[in-house]
């Protein structure tokens, strides 16, 4: 294993993340134009904007997923807990350990649910049985699910409804104790019902963590975000006070979209 | 009306012969597994067959022995077994791990040069192998261990794990392929390094994939015959040691069935019967492998929490050292595969080279002097006649499967497994059933002819297989548009749908030329092994690797048994790139934008959301 300097994050200070004149290329095509934004520690931020915006996109290089796209191609700074990520020296494991992520589509691997939590902690080395049961149940608390699945816990994961899959991954990701929870349109896959189920549970994971969340329902934006960052065509065009942007915004282009006449 | 009804008749007319075509390798497995049974019956019932297995002498000709005591197969299951085992060990371990270093951890520029050196191996025909063993493996065992002779048990297993490592690779590769790219991605997310994610996420869920690929290099292994029988030492006793020589069930069907009559005969045929139910028995359990299964619950009991630990909480520290060691492991399985190639070719070829020349090449042969002369006809109307059978029956059977039956339906399935069942059929005994069948009761005699009809027999699966993938893969739109102006399902299927499906036919043309050329088991009691020309299709005649064999087996033509070999090893060379060439170029030039281009296209788009 490469062995870096170990990275210290640091999450004390009020802003978790701070991304600096961000410019990001997919081969020759420019999806991120000059980013500059700031997401507040212990607070919900919502991207929003139409597809192909760039908001995944972003979403996905706060943790360096995009390293798996070729030909992306990045430049500009991205401070986590006063750590520059795409420093050479950064950790990246340690990085997406402290950055959970929940994908559009629940992804549960296929083994059992309890499998499934255990193993990020696995992954940095818990073995004990007692440590991982106390992590499965207090994962499981936390995303709302124990009550449900605490009696089949070694059942395939795949074997569950969409919704609570989704939890589960975020369960899974809450696991490893992340300081932030990245969730790129988690409830995109899912009826209204499990939706409000996770919408619950991000007002509730706020006050432990940062969530970035991606969506494509601006109502959903509204009810939890406390920011709000409008996208178009790989520009921020618009970032604040979610309140403040949904009953006025600065830009033209912001009003038009919340107001339904293009996306 | 009456132009409507003579229509309709040519459809079920037509429907009927692509059925019948596609049931034919259902027959032709039947066909094969009964009469090498049937053959057997007079030995069995002779020699008893629980005499016959589990006896542990074979003395065929010691006939002062009563005979169930003369007349023991178990030394050969045994010594079989032991090569197989071995092989899997090397091969099969190899063959997984280097699908994995291809899938995780290579750079895109090696990945398309690797895949090409596994497609390389695939096609060499073990007769070169078992010569490659005989003049390098074998020697450099004896040098390194310092043993008399390097024949035996590990000589054949470093072989025939060679010999099945690209199937194994390919089988697994495909296996990671289908792994949604999702798993992997929720490992990273959670700070799995990428070893991490590949060894306990891809890998584990690709499980039933990579089983099914060990098992079926394991029945290569099994049936193989003429690698082994240069390189075993093919004496029949049990195996003691790494280096003890032994004989596998193949071999001795091989080496006893030129000089063995009566009940020594048939107990050869018998022995194909054992063969014949170890292989389907290997068949069976890749059946079994591949069904997909439902998530087996783990019966531990659900105790998580049973006290409140007062101790601190867990630290999370970066693990992993195990899964980075099999990262590099897997690294040294693909360059060891590709240094092995590179041994094998450059040795091959600078022994071989030189001695090609015109006397080598169009000489004379008879038995006074031998030359590759008569292998080029032998070989050509091998083909021709393999072709002119097995192309219609195995497009038609194609047709059946992809445009005329629902997809997974039971019927598409069964003909599926027997199709398979087919393709994984040892050569040797469609050698023996040639013989039995085609040569003895039809009374072809040992002709070309009737090696052409065994071959047509063992490259069918292949025309099957690549026709119907690439009947699958031509867009629906494509068969609607020519039903929307009217045309019939028949007319649609002959005039739009199979041209479409050109380099589907072609590349199993190209495929089945190369499984011809190399082929030396099933010819050797068919077609015949000898020196000279054949008159016609009626006379014996030698293929390319038979007379390799023939070169081989007689210490005077060990140069011209180099110079076949690196011949062979050109044709393969050139068979991989005629069928690249095809895939890639022919495809995409005639249709467009067929194919996997418009794949990486739509994937490109994808990512750039």
């Amino acid at each position: 294993m490469k062995q870096t300097t170990q990275t210290v994050f640091d999450f004390s200070g009020e802003i978790a993340v701070k991304v600096q004149s961000l410019n990001l290329h997919y081969n020759s095509f420019h999806a991120l134009k000059d980013i500059n934004c700031e997401m507040r520690r212990n607070a919900i931020t919502a991207l929003i904007g139409p597809s192909g915006c760039g908001k995944s996109t972003l979403l996905k290089t706060l943790n360096r997923m995009n390293d798996l796209v070729e030909g992306c191609k990045i430049e500009g700074t991205v401070c986590v807990g006063g750590v520059n990520i795409y420093d050479k020296r950064t950790d990246v494991s340690l990085l997406r350990k402290n950055m959970g992520m929940v994908f559009q589509r629940p992804n549960p691997f296929p083994m059992s649910i309890y499998d499934n939590i255990a193993y990020g902690p696995r992954t940095f080395g818990v073995r004990k049985k007692s440590d991982l049961g106390e992590i499965v149940e207090n994962s499981l608390k936390a995303a709302n699910l124990w009550d449900e699945l605490k009696d089949q816990l070694h059942k395939s994961a795949l074997a569950l409804s969409g919704g609570q899959q989704q939890r589960l991954c975020i369960a899974r990701a809450l696991a490893i104790k992340p300081e932030i929870l990245l969730m790129d349109e988690p409830t995109s896959a899912l009826d209204p019902i499990s939706t409000g189920k996770i919408e619950e549970l991000c007002e509730k994971l706020k006050e432990e963590l940062t969530v970035v969340i991606v969506t494509h329902n601006m109502q959903q934006a509204a009810r939890i975000s406390d920011d709000t960052a409008f996208f178009l065509l790989g520009e921020l065009i618009e970032f604040g006070n979610t309140e403040k942007i949904f009953a006025s915004p600065e830009k033209e282009q912001t009003l038009n979209y919340i107001s339904g006449r293009f996306g | 009306m009456g132009s409507n009804s003579t229509k309709r008749r040519g459809d079920v007319a037509a429907k009927v012969v692509f059925a019948a075509s596609a049931a034919f390798s259902v027959f032709a497995v039947f066909a094969i597994v009964f009469y090498i049974i049937y053959e057997s019956i007079p030995a069995l019932s002779e020699i008893g067959v629980f005499n016959f297995i589990f006896g542990t002498v074979w003395a065929p000709t010691k006939e002062f022995l009563a005979i169930p005591d003369r007349f023991g197969v178990l030394p050969m299951i045994v010594g079989t077994i032991c090569v197989s085992l071995g092989a899997v060990l090397i091969g099969g371990t190899m063959g997984v791990f280097s699908a994995i270093c291809l899938k995780a951890f290579c750079p895109k520029k090696l990945k398309g040069p690797l895949v090409a050196v596994i497609n390389f191996l695939a096609g060499i025909p073990s007769i070169v192998y078992g010569f490659f063993g005989l003049v390098v493996i074998v020697p450099a065992l004896m040098e390194i261990f310092s043993v008399a002779s390097g024949k035996g048990v590990l000589a054949s297993s470093i072989i025939l794990g060679m010999m099945i490592l690209p199937t194994v690779t390919s089988m697994t590769k495909d296996a990671l392929d289908a792994v949604p790219s999702s798993y992997y991605e929720g490992a990273l997310a959670l700070g799995a390094t990428p070893q991490q994610a590949t060894f306990k996420v891809t890998v584990p869920a690709a499980k039933s994939g990579i089983i099914t690929g060990v098992v079926l290099g394991m029945g290569r292994a099994v049936g193989e015959t003429m690698a082994v029988m240069v390189v075993a030492g093919n004496v029949a006793a049990f195996p003691t040691g790494l280096f003890s020589n032994i004989r596998t069930l193949t071999i001795n069907m091989v080496i006893e069935m030129n000089y063995a009559t009566g009940l020594h005969r048939q107990a050869l045929i018998a022995t194909g019967s054992v063969l014949l139910v170890i292989v389907l028995a290997l068949n069976l359990g890749i059946g079994i492998a591949r069904r997909p299964k439902k998530y087996r619950e783990k019966k531990r009991a659900a105790k998580l929490v049973a006290e409140p630990q007062p101790s601190a909480p867990p630290a999370f520290v970066k693990s992993g050292r195990g899964c980075t060691v099999l990262k590099y492991l897997s690294i040294v399985c693909v360059a060891l595969v590709a240094l092995a190639l590179l041994t094998l070719v450059i040795f091959i070829l600078v022994k071989g080279l030189p001695h090609i020349d015109l006397q080598f090449l169009f000489g004379e042969s008879g038995n006074e002097g031998m030359t590759l002369r008569p292998a080029f006809v032998t070989t050509g109307l091998l083909i021709l006649i393999a072709l002119a059978i097995a192309l219609p029956i195995g497009i038609c059977a194609a047709i059946y499967l992809a445009e005329y039956s629902k997809r997974n339906s039971r019927m598409v399935r069964v003909i599926r497994l027997f199709t398979e069942t087919l393709s994984g059929m040892p050569s040797i005994i469609f050698g023996f059933f040639g013989m039995l069948l085609f040569c003895e009761f039809m009374q072809m005699r040992t002709s070309i002819l009737a090696g052409g009809i065994t071959l047509s027999l063992m490259i069918l699966p292949t025309v099957i297989r690549s026709t119907e993938e690439s009947l699958l893969s031509v867009d629906n739109s494509l068969r609607e548009a020519s039903l929307a102006l009217g045309a019939g399902k028949l007319r649609t299927t002959l005039r739009v749908v199979l041209p479409s499906a050109l380099s589907g036919i072609i590349t199993a043309i190209i495929l089945s030329i190369g499984r011809i050329v190399g082929e030396s088991a099933a010819l050797i009691y068919t077609a015949g092994a000898v020196p000279y020309e054949p008159s016609g299709v009626m006379d014996a005649g030698s293929s390319f690797a038979v007379m390799m064999w023939l070169f081989a087996s007689e210490g005077l033509y060990i140069d011209y048994a180099y110079a076949t070999a690196a011949v062979l090893l050109i044709v393969v060379a050139l068979i991989n790139v005629a069928v690249w060439l095809v895939k890639h170029r022919l495809a995409v030039k005639a249709f467009g934008s067929s194919g996997k281009r418009a794949e990486r296209k739509t994937a490109k788009i994808k990512e750039a959301k």
